[in-house]
């Protein structure tokens, strides 16, 4: 009976300690996102997104970092996606057994985990010192870096998690493999896959540092991906650093937006995930 | 091991197995298996697990060349062509010696395209004759009448039993030869295994059949041949008849009866 | 035989056996006590023949229905199945056994008013003490699963055959000696009978033993020393 309530005591500080380091963290959280809203809501004006990002001491917006970003992380995942599948593929499918995917898959992860600010650098002394000035495409290669590990470990793992009768069920067809993957892998997997690619959306969309090295920025509209390019961490980044209030004041309202974008990303992955993947 | 008794039967050998070595890497899985699959007949094969009863079955359409290191010695002759020769055509092997699976394998698509999709991999057909095709596949595996008005909706919301019918229907609509059954009913409840059990009985007046299970009873309800191996080895193999009532090997009976040490 | 994964599987299969074994001592007692109680016109012993026999009928329904239950809830195969299916064809056999060793003792009852020819009794106690020990062979060979000794049973059963013929002529002579005789040695005649069905009984036994133990059927011509039975004995071998 004391070995019961020993038990008994033992569970409940534990479920104590549970619940206190729970609540720490979350209220960290709460506070972030607490102050962001606060400070962020403030100055959400229509201006905010009509206007081009202003010198100090006038009004403007954050148009041109808001088309900047979009058109960046697009370019990125565009490009990085198709990569990401097909060496993901090629891992899950093709070379599951060989020695070159366990090499590639090593690389991966570290690559998966290399501090951005790595990436920026590669892609400076790769493209912008090159080139021998910043550019919008610089900061689209470096966000596809980024992009391509998160689509080859999600595609990857996606379709080893299609069942292997599965797989076996289309080859007792007489399936090639191609189409055993293009129409019953690719399909089952389809879910899985577009969550690792929003999840990869959602994770380039706040990067800053690979950005500062190579699309730089732009305080003016510009298309030309060849010339620096606006973007909205960066321009957090330099307006948050800043002395001027109303710098100060767009700083937070990017920072909400930018963390907005994420959210929403983030909860349609999670619908898309839990709509179901072929179990 | 001891001689394969000799069967005297009027029907023809569709599969023989010769000589038949397999390996798992290192793992010598089966040892030496000769036995015959009769044309237009049920062969059962039963065995506790890890006997080798499903390799040798997915040996029979060479599924395990999908995985590396599985290797096969001996013959496997198919209406006298040897499959385990290097040059034979997978694909086409494998439209001619189908699959079912323990577990249902629908393909995450419509009903209709889970039929159509196989077919259209080797034949042309126009709507209406693919339309017939389906439904001919569909109440061949006798599930016609429970899926007519939903063939666009998705293989996936069928039963267990249906899904597993399903499976079926798609294997018989690209007209096999041979079809595989490994553990067909494991997942099911006895009434979609009646079904099936009854789906197999009528496949067997066209297709030869070979069907592994766990469940002796099943092997004694639909098979007209037996085998029973152990350890890699064929203990036995007869007709079913005798198999269950009188077997010649002492492995044999202390299996079927529930003896085993 | 080794011992089944579920030993209450083997508990019911002996318990089968047990039953068996029991019925089978009392259709032999049945059959000695019956023959007694007709060589001594012993009325009495012949009456608690007859009220033998109930028990020998309980017991064989039991017999069938524990065999039912255990195809049915078993599933037995191979070794298994021959034994339920055994015991119930044996528990079958042995319920005749008994019914016709109850006709013999209630002929005695009968026979006490008739002219006695004891001289008649003789060769029908030989065959009573022939058919006793086929019986109790096929029954040692049921408890050891002996298929030789059962096919020793099977084919000695001509001897009862030939005793039967032999006894047959005997009683036709006694009748024709003396028409007295006539009603007595009828009965007697249909003691013979009995006797004889007795035996087939225990053929029947032998080779539900082979088929038991081998799984293979004896063939159907079995060895037949006496006359061919008509379908006059037939008829009245089914009426019993």
């Amino acid at each position: 009976m004391s070995l019961y309530s020993h038990r008994r005591r033992v569970d409940a500080v534990a479920k104590a300690l549970c619940w206190t380091g729970t609540l720490f963290g979350l209220s960290w959280l709460v506070l972030i996102l607490g102050a962001l809203i606060y400070e962020g809501a403030r100055g959400l004006t229509p201006a905010v997104f009509t206007e081009m990002t202003p010198p100090p001491g006038s009004s403007g917006g954050l148009l041109n970092a808001i088309a900047g970003s979009l058109v960046m992380t697009a370019i990125g995942v565009v490009v990085g996606t198709p990569l990401g599948m097909l060496a993901g593929t090629y891992m899950a499918e093709y070379g599951r057994y060989s020695k070159l995917s366990t090499v590639v898959r090593f690389i991966n992860d570290i690559l998966l985990s290399a501090p951005s600010i790595v990436i920026g650098l590669f892609v400076y002394t790769v493209v912008v010192a090159r080139v021998g000035h910043f550019s919008g495409v610089a900061g689209a290669i470096a966000l596809a870096v980024l992009v391509v590990p998160v689509v080859v470990r999600t595609t990857e793992d996606m379709l080893l998690l299609v069942p292997g009768p599965l797989r076996e069920a289309a080859a007792a067809l007489g399936l090639p493999r191609s189409h055993m993957l293009l129409r019953v892998a690719y399909r089952a997997a389809k879910s899985g896959i577009i969550t690792g690619v929003l999840l990869a959306v959602a994770r380039v969309s706040g990067e800053t540092a690979p950005l500062l090295f190579t699309s730089l920025n732009n305080q003016f509209w510009s298309t030309d991906l060849n010339a620096p390019l606006s973007s909205l961490p960066v321009v957090i980044f330099q307006f948050a650093l800043s002395p001027y209030k109303d710098w100060q004041q767009l700083a937070w309202t990017g920072a909400l937006l930018v963390t907005i974008a994420v959210l929403l990303l983030s909860i349609s992955a999670r619908a898309l995930s839990s709509r179901g993947n072929y179990k | 091991m001891t001689a394969m008794p000799v069967i005297e039967t009027k029907t023809s050998t569709k599969v023989s197995v010769r000589n038949l070595d397999f390996y798992y890497g290192q793992s010598h899985a089966l040892k030496k298996i000769s036995l015959p699959l009769y044309t237009n007949k049920v062969t059962a094969f039963i065995g506790p697990s890890g006997c080798g009863k499903s390799t040798l079955l997915r040996v029979l359409n060479r599924m395990y060349d999908l995985y590396p290191r599985q290797r096969a010695e001996g013959e496997v002759l198919l209406d006298g062509e040897n499959i385990l020769d290097p040059g034979i055509d997978l694909n086409l092997l494998r439209s001619r010696v189908g699959m079912v699976f323990q577990k249902p394998t629908p393909f995450p698509m419509s009903i209709y395209d889970n039929i159509a999709f196989g077919i259209r991999l080797y034949e042309k057909l126009s709507r209406s004759e693919m339309d017939g095709r389906v439904e001919a596949a569909l109440r061949g595996a006798a599930l016609w009448d429970e899926v007519r008005d939903k063939l666009t909706s998705s293989g996936l919301g069928l039963s267990g039993g249906q899904q597993q019918r399903l499976c079926i229907a798609r294997s018989v609509a690209i007209q096999p030869e041979v079809i595989l059954f490994d553990e067909p009913c494991s997942a099911l409840d006895p009434i979609s295994t009646a079904k099936i059990e009854e789906l197999i009985d009528e496949l067997s007046e066209r297709y030869t059949i070979a069907i592994v299970t766990h469940n002796m009873q099943q092997a004694a309800r639909v098979s007209d041949f037996t085998a029973f191996m152990y350890l890699g080895d064929l203990v036995e193999f007869g007709e079913t008849n005798t198999l269950f009532t009188a077997p010649q090997n002492k492995k044999t009976q202390d299996y079927i009866t529930g003896r085993f040490g | 035989m080794s011992e089944h994964i579920v030993s209450s599987y083997d508990r019911d299969l002996e318990a089968l056996g047990r039953r068996i074994a029991e019925m089978g001592g009392i259709a032999e007692k049945m059959l000695g006590e019956a023959m007694d109680a007709l060589a001594n016109f012993d009325t009495e012993l012949a009456h608690r023949v007859v009220a033998t026999d109930t028990r020998l009928d309980a017991l064989q329904r039991e017999i069938e229905e524990s065999a039912i239950l255990t195809i049915a809830r078993r599933q037995p195969l191979a070794v298994d199945l021959r034994e339920c299916i055994a015991a119930m064809r044996i528990a079958a056999d042995l319920e005749r056994v008994g019914d016709l060793a109850k006709s013999i003792a209630k002929r005695t009852v009968k026979i006490l008013a008739e002219a006695r020819v004891p001289r008649a009794i003789i060769g029908l106690k030989t065959m009573a003490e022939v058919a006793s020990l086929q019986l109790k062979d096929v029954l040692d060979a049921y408890a050891q699963r002996d298929v030789e000794r059962a096919k020793t049973v099977w084919a000695n059963d001509t001897e009862l055959d030939a005793l039967e013929d032999s006894v047959f002529r005997d009683l036709l002579t006694f009748m024709m000696e003396d028409p007295r005789n006539i009603s007595f040695c009828t009965h007697l005649l249909f003691c013979s009978k009995n006797i004889e069905r007795i035996g087939d009984h225990t053929t029947n036994v032998a080779e539900t033993i082979v088929y038991l133990v081998t799984g293979e059927s004896m063939p159907t011509e079995r060895p037949k020393g006496g006359k061919p039975a008509t379908p006059a004995d037939e008829a009245k071998e089914q009426s019993l």
